[in-house]
């Protein structure tokens, strides 16, 4: 007789409802760590996930998955890829790594948090398969990148970045922890399944996979190809959690954790892939830019997906366009101005060809962002490079902890938005961050960002030595400088070249 | 601003947190170790005192009696990583494919007698409840572990219990078809709220599951429930299908004693790794022993509403007995010592 299929035992593996006698159903399913919208127990019955997987499936499958990635690197390790690697690309990985690795781990326990609390028994076993998914992408973001702690200090970061109180690591964290380590297990589903993992891990995982694969960076490419394919499944968990909470009533309260989450995770990533994409990776390189990524995957896929479910575009959706379209601009300048802050070194490499690019990609960037850069570049050309290297601290947002900034330039529209709360004056870099300050203040009103800590004396003494130390640059590893050392101003030394040197700068 | 050298950060060979270690660090070292960032500060999370996971986790992992200097210390024994967790499990689940194929081919059910049919209904198929509420309890144990290395046992453990509800589930689904009249598939549920047999794993497992402290769930998990639970269902039932001529049922208990052998290894190894805290461990023993007391009668009266029940040739107060010997024996300054 062959084996049963899945479907002929399936369901049974996930009819584990039970009604308890000994503790009361609130107390077996906390309202806090479980659902705080009190939809019936029979209605989470009703999950079906879309994508079914059994155990004896998923460790034969993982196995393989493994068994490939792990094989590419141990092919490719006697290389001297990275050896030879473009530092900027390097830089890439060591955001890359530094950012994820750990935060992977994390969703291990938001993972953990919905196969307990959650009351739907289909619901438990998937996130049963996302803890270990989560425990695969942690684990393996830290192995491949161990290797190149050989290479180059800044590697370490891999496993120190989120243990450090880095300026950067503290925004990812902040972020993290408010949508996936702090919420009860539906809305950790709604904000972590589907805002983040269906609305944004792609941007990431296949987006700079292209980037790599065109880098010859087989390893990573093939790596983080394999990491989407758990993450395309365990993410799927949270689609059904959306109908529930939609057929149920709860149409407002998914929303605006969708909203939340995608916000919040969308500042982060827009820093983690947007940078890369549009200024490191070489012109040759590049396979599609930041904002057309953005537009494909979150524009049309995602969009489609939250209007399917019933929901809305989120609020600030023009916001958010105009966001795609400036946030990782503002940062690639800001980052790299403040580059000894950093645990990678970023390149300006915004030489002529690289800035028609960028002109034609994001139309204006040169009568923007580009009059930014032609300050640094004149200053360089000049022959004073300390000037293109930032001091003191920026404003910091109070609820990404990203310095807070926007277009430059003839457009300028730089400013803070800011809330007077108990005495105390929050800063934003936006109103969606100031909204979600506002919809729960108690959750974020105590946190100090990086520039508060520096006047309350938990940086002490207050000078940029200290700052840095605090950060761990120059205690983890190097700090951050140009990968290239500058090279590419030089590019506007050839003949030909037409620098827009700004009058009176 | 201070500008560094290249020279003071000579290349490492390791992670800057391992290399002090004269030895070279094995993948498991690599991949495991201090992983959680919820634990280098007082508060957990960067979200305010009052969110309520916030409060959570202070109390329930940050201030659990149960102490020790360094949980990061912690080692799992078998040095299980993902990738290996996915090997040794794929191989595992091989051997049980071929165990049901070539039951099934041997119309193995069908030789069953009615009335050991009968006994697997009542005590059998409803296990997916119990497995499954060691599943959740383990999910929640890696949540509120206060470390990385202990949190992989948990998530694996869970894992195991997936793979024992589905393996549970598939049994059911092929009796079912055999014997279609006994109710396989849809009296589980009933039996599990009100046969007597189950009763006392369910009050065990319900308590265990809302006993918040981390610590005390999992010595109220892993070194008492647990091992009562294997005791019952893997080693009494196994031996009373033997004897009524279900091998199957014999042969996927000890396949699945694979699993929970290795969760009792690294359960012990963290206990012991508890108690021989130099400045805790002496009010850890104290503690833990508080935490037997409490939960013992809880599974003792499980094991016997069980097995007593199973079949009359077992002889429920000795199984009880045998894990009350090895927990104290766990507490015992010598089984420390000797380890």
């Amino acid at each position: 007789m062959p084996l049963l299929e899945r479907s002929a035992w399936y369901d049974i593996a996930r009819d584990t409802n039970w009604t308890p006698k000994y503790v009361e159903v609130d107390e077996l399913f906390p309202p806090d760590q479980s659902d705080p919208y009190g939809i019936p127990v029979a209605e989470w019955e009703t999950f079906d996930e879309p994508y079914k997987v059994s155990y004896r499936e998923y460790v034969s499958v993982q196995r393989e998955k493994d068994a490939g990635a792990y094989s590419v690197k141990a092919a490719l390790a006697r290389s001297s890829y990275y050896e030879d690697a473009d530092p900027a690309y390097l830089s890439m990985l060591k955001l890359h790594y530094g950012a994820i690795a750990l935060s992977e781990y994390a969703a291990c326990q938001s993972d953990a948090r919905m196969t307990r609390f959650s009351k739907a028994p289909g619901m438990r076993n998937m996130a049963t398969f996302g803890m270990l998914d989560e425990l695969r992408h942690g684990q393996i973001q830290l192995y491949f990148p161990h290797q190149l702690v050989s290479l180059d200090r800044q590697f370490d970061w891999a496993h120190q970045a989120h243990h450090s109180k880095n300026w950067a690591a503290i925004a990812g964290r902040h972020a993290l922890d408010d949508v996936m380590m702090t919420r009860d297990a539906v809305t950790t589903s709604v904000m972590l399944n589907f805002a983040f993992e269906t609305g944004l891990t792609n941007i990431q995982m296949i987006g700079l996979s292209a980037d790599a694969a065109n880098m010859g960076d087989f390893t990573f490419s093939n790596l983080i190809t394999s990491i989407q394919s758990d993450e395309a499944r365990h993410a799927q968990i949270g689609t059904p959690v959306l109908e529930i909470m939609v057929r149920n009533g709860r149409k407002a309260e998914a929303q605006q954790a969708v909203d939340i989450a995608f916000w919040r995770i969308h500042r982060i990533f827009a820093i983690l892939t947007g940078i890369p994409m549009d200024y490191w990776i070489p012109l040759e390189k590049r396979d599609r830019s930041f904002k057309e990524y953005m537009t494909e995957f979150v524009g049309e896929q995602f969009e489609r997906q939250l209007l399917d479910l019933g929901l809305e575009r989120p609020w600030y959706w023009d916001i958010f366009l105009e966001d795609v379209e400036t946030h990782h601009h503002c940062q690639a300048a800001a980052t790299w101005a403040w580059r000894n802050t950093l645990w990678w070194n970023p390149t300006g490499n915004v030489g002529p060809r690289e800035r028609a690019w960028l002109e034609e990609k994001y139309p204006g960037w040169n009568d923007t962002f580009g009059m930014y850069w032609d300050v640094m570049i004149e200053n360089i050309r000049a022959g004073h490079p300390e000037k293109s290297e930032a001091v003191g601290m920026p404003a910091m947002c109070n609820m990404c902890q990203i310095p807070i900034s926007n277009k430059g330039g003839t457009v300028w529209q730089a400013r803070a938005y800011q809330l007077e709360y108990e005495g105390r004056l929050y800063s934003f870099c936006s109103t969606v961050c100031k909204w979600i300050f506002e919809l729960e203040p108690s959750r974020y009103k105590t946190f100090n960002t990086i520039a508060d800590r520096m006047y309350n004396g938990e940086i002490s003494p207050n000078t940029p030595e200290s700052i840095l130390q605090y950060m761990g640059s120059g205690v983890i590893s190097q700090g951050g400088r140009d990968a290239h050392d500058l090279a590419w101003v030089r590019a506007y030394d050839e003949p030909g070249a037409t620098p827009r040197l700004v009058a009176g700068s | 601003m201070a500008v560094e050298h290249e020279s003071d950060f000579a290349p490492l060979k390791t992670w800057s947190h391992l290399a002090k270690n004269r030895r070279r660090p094995t993948e498991y070292e690599i991949v495991s170790t201090n992983l959680l960032w919820s634990t280098d500060d007082d508060a957990p999370w960067a979200m305010g005192p009052d969110v309520p996971l916030s409060r959570w986790y202070i109390k329930y992992r940050n201030n659990s009696p149960l102490r020790h200097g360094d949980w990061d210390g912690f080692r799992d024994p078998d040095q299980l990583v993902y990738r290996t967790y996915n090997m040794i499990q794929d191989g595992q689940e091989s051997h049980v494919d071929a165990l049901l194929e070539d039951h099934s081919g041997n119309e193995h059910d069908e030789g069953l007698t009615t009335e050991w049919v009968g006994r697997l209904a009542t005590f059998y198929t409803p296990a997916k409840y119990l497995l499954h509420t060691v599943q959740m309890a383990a999910a929640y144990l890696a949540a509120l572990s206060p470390s990385s290395t202990i949190e992989n046992c948990f998530i694996f453990e869970s894992g195991d219990q997936l793979r024992w509800v589905s393996r549970t589930a598939y049994r059911t689904a092929e009796l079912r078809s055999t014997h279609p009249d006994v109710g396989f598939g849809s009296q589980e549920r009933a039996t599990w709220e009100n046969h007597p047999a189950w009763q006392g794993f369910r009050e065990l497992m319900e308590k265990t599951l809302v006993t918040w402290d981390w610590a005390e769930q999992f010595v109220a998990l892993n070194l008492v429930a647990k091992p009562a639970i294997d005791a019952a269902l893997l080693r009494t039932l196994s031996t009373v299908a033997h004897d009524n001529g279900d091998t199957l049922l014999a042969l996927l208990c000890r396949a699945q004693l694979i699993d929970s052998e290795r969760t009792v290894r690294w359960s012990e190894a963290l206990l012991r790794y508890a108690l021989d805290s130099p400045e805790h461990g002496d009010d850890n023993r104290d503690l833990v022993q508080s935490w037997f007391n409490k939960w013992a009668p809880l599974a003792d009266a499980a094991v016997t509403a069980y097995c007593s029940a199973l079949a009359q040739a077992v002889d429920a107060g000795e199984v009880a007995r045998e894990l009350a010997n090895h927990r104290e024996s766990l507490l015992t300054p010598a089984a420390v010592a000797s380890l």
